[in-house]
C-alpha cells in the first residue's frame, strides 16, 4: 500500500513538474467568434513550449516563403520586441470604424491582437518574450543562405 | 550610525533610480476620416522607435539616417539656412499669400512653425489646413553637419527630451490629422500644448 502511494505520489509530482516547465514560457491564447448561426466558436489556451516543438515538425517547404518574407526584417522584431518587453503596456494601433474595431496593444507581457467585426470576434494573444524565438524559428525554416 | 548612513544611502540611490529617470514619451498619430467616419489611432514609444529606426535598412534610410541625392537639394544648403533660422530672433521669415495657397513660416518661442493653407479646392472639397510645430533643437537633430542625410535617430532623441507638443494637425474636408508626442501610453486628444 505504501509502494503505491509512493508511486501515485511520483507519478503526480512528475505530471506537476512536466505541468511547470510546459507552461513556464505563458501561454498562448486564441479566441475566434463567428457571429453566423452555427459559426464557429473556438478558444485555444496553448502553452508557448509546445508551440515552439510543434513548429520543428511543420514541413520546411510549407514555412519557405513565410521564411523568406520574415528574414529581411529580423534586426527589425528583434530590436522591437526587446523594447517592447522593456516597457510598459502600450495600446500600439487602433482602428475604428462604424462596423469594426481593432486593437494592437501589449498588455501584462503579451501582445494583443483584438478584432471586431460584423462577422467575427478574434482575440490572439502571445507573451512577448517568445515572439523572438518563433520568428527565428521560422526564419530559419528557409533555405540557408 | 555607519548602518544609519549606510541604509541612508542605499534609499537615496533607489529614490534616485525611480523618480530620476525620465518619463517614457510616446509620439501619437491620430487620423479621423470623417465620410468613413473611421479613427486609427497609433502610439509609439520614442525609445521603441530609436532602437528600432536604426535596425531598418531599406531603400534611402540606412542606420537610422536617410540619404538626399544632390539632385534632390538642388545645390541647396539646408544645414546654412538652419543654422541662420537658429541663430535668428523670434519672428516671421516667409509669408506667401496667394490666390491658390497661404504660406506662413516663422520661428517662436524655440518651435520652427510652419503654416499652410490651400484654397485652391475650397470651392470643391473645403480646403485643406496645415500647421506643423517642431522644436528647433530636433530641427537641427534632424540635419546633421553632413548635408546629405536626415539623421531620424538624433531628432527621436531630440523629441524625447524636448516638452509635450501637438505638433502637425492636417485638416480637410475629409480627414483631420493630429501628431502629437506626449508621455501618456494612450491616445487621448492632444489638448493645446502650444
Amino acid at each position: 500500500m505504501l509502494l503505491v502511494g509512493k508511486i501515485l505520489l511520483g507519478a503526480v509530482g512528475s505530471v506537476a513538474a512536466m505541468g511547470a516547465v510546459v507552461s513556464s514560457e505563458g501561454f498562448v491564447n486564441v479566441k475566434v467568434h463567428e457571429k453566423k448561426p452555427e459559426g464557429v466558436h473556438l478558444h485555444i489556451i496553448a502553452p508557448v513550449l509546445l508551440m515552439n516543438v510543434g513548429l520543428h515538425f511543420v514541413p520546411r517547404r510549407d514555412l519557405k516563403q513565410a521564411a523568406e518574407q520574415v528574414r529581411p526584417w529580423l534586426p527589425v522584431i528583434d530590436a522591437a520586441v526587446e523594447e517592447l518587453k522593456k516597457g510598459d503596456d502600450v495600446q500600439l494601433v487602433e482602428v475604428t470604424g462604424p462596423d469594426q474595431h481593432v486593437k494592437v496593444a501589449t498588455h501584462g507581457g503579451s501582445l494583443v491582437v483584438d478584432v471586431t467585426d460584423p462577422e467575427d470576434d478574434v482575440h490572439v494573444s502571445f507573451p512577448l518574450s517568445e515572439i523572438d524565438h518563433a520568428v527565428h524559428e521560422i526564419a530559419a525554416a528557409g533555405p540557408t543562405l | 550610525m555607519k548602518k544609519f548612513m549606510q541604509v541612508g544611502a542605499v534609499v537615496c540611490l533607489l529614490a534616485t533610480s525611480a523618480f530620476g529617470a525620465p518619463a517614457e514619451k510616446y509620439l501619437h498619430v491620430r487620423v479621423t476620416n470623417t465620410s468613413d467616419k473611421e479613427v486609427v489611432s497609433v502610439n509609439v514609444p520614442l525609445s521603441l522607435a530609436e532602437k528600432v529606426i536604426p535596425a531598418i535598412n531599406h531603400g534611402k534610410l540606412n542606420q537610422g539616417k536617410v540619404s538626399i541625392d544632390n539632385a534632390d537639394m538642388k545645390d541647396v544648403d539646408l544645414r546654412s539656412i538652419l543654422e541662420a533660422v537658429k541663430n535668428s530672433p523670434d519672428g516671421e521669415y516667409v509669408t506667401i499669400e496667394s490666390k491658390d495657397q497661404d504660406v506662413r513660416v516663422a520661428k517662436s518661442k524655440g518651435n520652427l512653425v510652419v503654416h499652410v493653407t490651400d484654397k485652391s479646392s475650397k470651392e470643391k472639397k473645403g480646403g485643406q489646413k496645415v500647421d506643423v510645430i517642431i522644436p528647433m533643437s530636433v530641427v537641427n537633430a534632424l540635419m546633421p553637419s553632413d548635408k546629405h542625410e536626415i539623421d531620424l535617430v538624433a531628432a527621436i532623441h531630440a523629441l524625447s527630451d524636448s516638452g509635450e507638443k501637438l505638433m502637425v494637425t492636417v485638416h480637410d474636408s475629409d480627414d483631420d490629422v493630429k501628431v502629437w508626442v506626449d508621455a501618456e501610453s494612450g491616445s487621448n486628444e492632444p489638448s493645446a500644448k502650444e
